[in-house]
């Protein structure tokens, strides 16, 4: 029992915080509790679950990718587009995801390949790839959306939406590709060592580039049920979404280090991410200071756990805090390292 | 050190002419020759584009940019980046000047709360970063939904109006002096400061010592916390004073005043050769990387093309140069690596 607690002691946290937030939600309005209203409101955070599940891995490997919101704008308006041309969904669908992959390859391969630091790279592309959705959707956006397109977002299987369904199905799938494939060994891997894990003759560049392109299917995903949900698709779809699933990955005890989190603590954030949200707007919190909150709980969440740290080192020795820099000196980018070899 | 400096024969001294110097020379050539070919290419496209009338719109389109880009470049040098730039320049001219519009004693005065209150929030961003050691990317998104967060809660969905601006401050936005707008000389005075500071002053000296190899500038007993909390401090000042500018200029403030104007901050920075990884590049490319930008904004309207390409080619702007940068850090390094040897050996 006592190992049971230690293990899992940030799901467990995260637990209680889901009720305390629960209990909150549900003294501002009795409705709260009610299961179909639970789950309806809860399919307004599938778009966001779909892309923290994708950044996941990424963040698993010490990378991150703020450009996911992006790619599902691409994502969304390609499919607007081919449900006005009356392109089938079997047929547009596995495209698209396709087109949201590569977005994500170009990603992973300036990043892995080339040598660039992640977030410089995601946020140029975060720029490059909404003008690429506003330049295909246009001032107007896409509207008249054929119903063939729009069913995942108004399909139940008895009183449980399809979407949230898909979520479970996804989170699962993570589950396992993370514990049970060689891919989640190397990122857990790659995440504690990236220059140990190259030498150990894990394939650095390959798995990043998959984790890459896996998040923007993910996005592309996200945004077949955007399109399903608000029958529309526009360039500025999901813009600043960012900062809700970066919170979600981090509040769910994924080190932004890298090397270490699990896909429970992840789900486990988003439900309270949802009930946190929920709640707020039960008690008409407008949206913009509804980010106000997410934002101290991005900070706090990352804060608090290193303020312990820092006071109990502190009482330890007095050795000084470092802060690592994107690339250490003596952490050679990948094309140096070819150089060498060459 | 210096003593195997002075027995560098003629091989080395070659080589160093041919190496990291040389390349970092080029990177800043890079950026000016881009400009130039910019104006090129606009001037033979569009007859409209090398006049001076248009020439003084680029400046006075670039001037702000250039003054946040300044404050940030402060913090790239060390490594770190500063997303939450946008949001300190928008709290800063909402609450500066709502306030100015109650108390119209305060004059002057608002540039000095400008200066406290963007300190408090570059502290407050300096203490996530460097003493509890949250990655600075994640720790500015969270300060960017905060600080603007803020905003919102504090404007209640209300705006700030011309009315409530002092008037001399909204005339200077609008001011010419000697032909060139005032804005355009108030950043070539924040950009000349920074730079100054910069090159001469020892805590300048220590951002750069610091931003190029922290280990070897912890070894050697500098303190990371002062100089990249200082960093945070000195773009929050800036970033705040560039809100007030910006606000005077725009007039009706809502609470979203330069939204979103981090990408273009750091697209100016980082095109104007300032080093992502840290501890290279100068305030002078930056406000170079601004016009740039302002260049490409001012063509792509000139030649009427849709402004959603302008979203599209900032973003590869920041990607081709941060690529242009791993080549020159990788030339830097070979370079540095084999003269060691070479040095070694003689």
């Amino acid at each position: 029992m006592r190992q049971f607690v230690r293990r899992n002691s940030g799901e467990l946290l995260l637990v209680g915080l889901i009720v305390l937030a629960a209990v909150w939600s549900s003294s501002l309005s009795p409705y709260f509790l009610d299961p179909v209203n639970l789950l309806s409101s809860a399919t307004s955070f599938v778009i966001f679950a779909l892309m923290a599940f994708g950044l996941y891995p990424v963040v698993v490997q010490g990378e991150i990718d703020i450009s996911l919101p992006s790619t599902l704008a691409v994502g969304s308006v390609l499919l607007g587009k081919a449900s006005v041309a009356g392109v089938p969904l079997a047929l547009a669908l596995p495209l698209v995801l396709a087109v949201c992959a590569g977005l994500g390859a170009l990603n992973g391969y300036l990043v892995a390949a080339v040598g660039l630091p992640s977030l410089a790279v995601t946020l140029g592309t975060l720029g490059a790839y909404r003008g690429v959705a506003y330049i295909i959707a246009g001032d107007a956006g896409v509207v008249g959306i054929t119903p063939e397109y729009t069913a995942l977002g108004s399909t139940w299987i008895g009183i449980v939406p399809v979407s949230i369904v898909l979520v479970l199905a996804v989170a699962a799938g993570f589950a396992l590709l993370m514990s049970a494939t060689s891919f989640g060994r190397y990122s857990f891997a790659i995440g504690n060592n990236a220059a140990a894990s190259r030498m150990g003759a894990v394939p650095v560049v390959r798995t990043r580039v998959v984790a890459y392109s896996l998040a923007g299917a993910m996005s592309g995903l996200a945004g077949l049920v955007w399109v399903a949900q608000y029958q529309s698709a526009r360039g500025d779809n999901a813009d600043g979404a960012i900062l809700f699933v970066l919170t979600a990955v981090v509040l769910g005890g994924v080190s932004i280090k890298g090397g270490s989190g699990r896909v429970a603590g992840v789900l486990l954030s988003l439900i309270l991410l949802a009930t946190l949200q929920t709640g707020m707007q039960l008690a008409n919190v407008p949206g913009t200071s509804q980010t106000l909150v997410i934002g101290c709980l991005l900070v706090v969440s990352l804060g608090v756990p290193r303020a312990i740290a820092l006071f109990r080192g502190r009482r330890r020795t007095l050795a000084p805090v470092r802060t690592d820099p994107p690339h250490g000196p003596d952490d050679p980018t990948p094309a140096v390292l070819e150089k060498q070899r060459g | 050190m210096s003593a195997s400096m002075t027995r560098a024969t003629e091989t080395t001294r070659r080589l160093r002419q041919a190496s990291g110097a040389t390349a970092l020379r080029l990177r800043f050539l890079g950026v000016v020759l881009f400009l130039v070919l910019l104006g090129v290419v606009f001037t033979a496209l569009s007859p409209r584009f090398l006049t001076i009338d248009n020439g003084r719109s680029i400046l006075f389109s670039a001037a702000i940019l250039a003054i946040a880009a300044a404050g940030q470049t402060l913090v790239v040098l060390t490594g770190n980046l500063d997303l939450s730039v946008g949001s300190i320049m928008g709290l800063s001219a909402y609450v500066i000047y709502d306030l100015a519009g109650d108390v119209p004693a305060l004059g002057p005065w608002v540039v000095l709360l400008a200066v406290l209150v963007g300190a408090f929030l570059g502290l407050v961003n300096g203490l996530l970063v460097a003493v509890l050691g949250i990655p600075s990317i994640v720790a500015t998104l969270g300060t960017l939904a905060i600080y603007r967060g803020f905003v919102s809660v504090y404007a209640e969905a209300r705006e700030v109006t011309v009315g409530q601006l002092p008037s001399w401050i909204r005339s200077l936005a609008t001011a010419v002096w000697g032909s060139v707008p005032a804005a355009v000389w108030l950043s070539v005075l924040v950009v000349i400061l920074v730079g100054v500071v910069l090159q001469f002053t020892p805590w300048g000296r220590r951002v750069y010592a610091y931003g190029s190899n922290p280990e070897a500038a912890r070894y050697f007993g500098l303190d990371s916390r002062t100089i990249v909390t200082g960093a945070y401090v000195g773009a929050g000042v800036i970033a705040a004073l560039a809100g007030l500018l910006l606000g005077a200029q725009v007039g009706n403030i809502n609470s979203l005043l330069a939204n979103g104007i981090e990408l273009q901050v750091l697209a100016a920075v980082v095109v104007g050769g300032v080093s992502i990884w840290g501890g290279s590049g100068s305030v002078f490319g930056a406000a170079i990387g601004a016009i740039v930008l302002a260049t490409i904004n001012n063509g792509l309207v000139l030649l009427s093309i849709n402004e959603y390409y302008r979203l599209l080619f900032q973003g590869l702007a920041i990607v081709l140069a941060v690529g242009v940068d791993a080549i020159v850090q990788n030339r830097v390094r070979t370079a540095t690596r084999r003269r060691r040897i070479l040095e070694v050996g003689a």
